[in-house]
């Protein structure tokens, strides 16, 4: 990565190779950030998938918490990170049916990449966020209230909601925390959670809106967002500035 | 009536234990140290069945399941839980996968592993406990928050499916509680007389499952902290960050 230029956040952005973790990373890596990209898959030329030098990707695969806030850890410390300015904790995985069909191994998973994985993440990073009086955004769902065909996802949001509510109150004054609940978008989520969705689709916000609207909430630095069709659409209308959120 | 109760040798999971042996039903004591059941399986004359599993193990989870498979139940109260207090950054990650096994992963799981294998009886109650911090927020155990609040909406998604089995939801909020458990994570000079009695909230609890309730707020002290958090939830997390973790000397977990 290039030397670190005057102005330049330094940006953490979990499950990036896909869906709205991939906009919001080429988002600020256009506006001269640098950013730190994890998924699961294996990439051999990040600068050729990314189409740009300033997002470095990591392998950091969520069904096993600790290690990937270990990797995540050491990487940051590899690229000479002193500071975090922004963590965005999007990564997570769904799986839909009715509670009694849902396999033991399904829950386990749900939990570790959902909720396990970014709350180790977030103490992984908590010195580099203190540092840089950074933020730390994570990504719900508005299934955080409860949904009955897929009951466990939307207690892994929940327990993001809870945590992020407790938490921000106990780091006041060193660092933020915020937790933005998109509603269903048009991404690939639904169909790896196993999820028909039809003509529903229809109804679904586009990713490139709804990823315009997390980036307006997470600009204002709000503890929590809904993304409604409404909060989306006046965030067409927001500016967003360079070498900034 | 057929019970199983997870965390039935201390606590609020003991009070539950005696209470319902006294009314004369057939309980399925689940706990990592059953030793503290022996006395009580003796005096019962076997209606008090010890299992041990240790909530925090997968394994033991399925062990569990195992052992109680060909059952069913006419009342199932999850009730072991633990917990983690002081500062986020400090505790060690080890300490929260723990929370997060027993907390939230082993009740999903032995709850949808009940459901699946229609181990739940029509007209059958299952109960969750989850904590008043669902209301409150709880800085200084923001992690010990989340699988408390993570179990209450997950019981919320599945009261409608299992309405249709006739199996009724109960989800109970319960503040502090005059426990060895609670007492090891409050702050120092926490009045433990402030608490409410195990043998009380017992008594709430089973009264509840007895009615059509879906959600409790056991006593004055909880239902009226509840009713603040609906006027003012910022206010209220604010005032648990000055009474609760601006206190805490010790992180222990």
């Amino acid at each position: 990565m290039a030397q670190q230029d005057a102005g330049a956040l330094n940006i953490l952005i979990t499950g990036a190779t896909d869906g709205l973790g991939l906009r919001l990373a080429k988002f600020y890596a256009e506006r001269g950030n640098f950013v730190l990209a994890t998924g699961r898959q294996s990439i051999t030329d990040d600068e050729a998938f990314f189409g740009t030098d300033r997002i470095r990707y990591i392998v950091a695969d969520q069904d096993n918490p600790n290690a990937a806030a270990e990797t995540i850890r050491l990487s940051m410390t590899r690229l000479g990170w002193k500071s975090l300015d922004l963590a965005v904790l999007n990564a997570a995985t769904g799986w839909s049916g009715a509670p009694g069909d849902e396999p033991s191994a399904t829950v386990e998973k749900q939990i570790a990449v959902n909720l396990t994985a970014p709350i180790l993440i977030a103490r992984a990073v908590a010195p580099f966020l203190f540092e840089a009086e950074g933020q730390l955004t994570l990504i719900g769902s508005t299934a955080h209230r409860g949904a009955p065909m897929f009951a466990t996802y939307a207690a892994t949001k929940a327990g993001l909601h809870g945590f992020a509510r407790s938490l921000a109150e106990e780091w006041r004054g060193r660092a933020r925390v915020q937790i933005i609940h998109p509603g269903p978008t048009r991404t690939t989520m639904h169909a790896k959670a196993g999820m028909k969705i039809g003509m529903a689709r229809l109804f679904f916000m586009g990713p490139k809106r709804a990823a315009r609207a997390i980036l307006k909430s997470i600009r204002s630095g709000e503890k929590t967002r809904t993304i409604t069709r409404a909060y989306a659409w006046r965030a067409l209308f927001s500016p967003s500035g360079r070498g900034s959120l | 009536m057929k019970v199983l109760i997870t965390g039935a040798s201390h606590g609020l999971g003991r009070a539950l234990t005696e209470k319902l042996l006294a009314e004369g039903h057939d309980v399925f004591a689940v706990d990592r140290d059953t030793d503290a059941l022996d006395a009580l399986a003796v005096k019962s004359r076997g209606a008090c069945k010890p299992i041990l599993a240790d909530m925090a193990l997968g394994q033991s989870v399925e062990r569990l399941m195992r052992e109680i498979a060909g059952h069913t139940f006419d009342l199932v109260i999850l009730n072991a839980g633990i917990s983690a207090t002081g500062k986020f950054e400090e505790i060690p990650a080890a300490a929260y996968q723990r929370l997060i096994a027993v907390n939230l992963t082993a009740p999903i799981t032995i709850a949808s592993r009940l459901i699946g294998e229609n181990m739940l009886v029509a007209k059958s109650k299952l109960v969750f406990i989850s904590s008043l911090s669902h209301a409150v927020g709880y800085p200084g155990a923001s992690v010990y928050a989340a699988t408390k609040d993570a179990l209450a909406v997950y019981a919320r998604s599945i009261r409608k499916p299992l309405a249709k089995k006739r199996v009724g939801v109960l989800t109970v909020f319960p503040g502090p509680i005059r426990t060895q458990h609670a007492e090891r994570h409050a702050p120092a000079g926490a009045k433990a007389s402030k608490r409410m009695s195990p043998d009380i909230l017992a008594r709430h609890i089973l009264k509840a499952t007895r009615t059509r309730k879906k959600e409790l707020y056991p006593g004055t002290q909880a239902a009226f902290t509840k009713l603040l958090a609906g006027i003012a939830p910022n206010f209220m997390t604010k005032m648990m960050r000055r009474v609760i973790f601006e206190k805490l000397d010790d992180n222990v977990y």
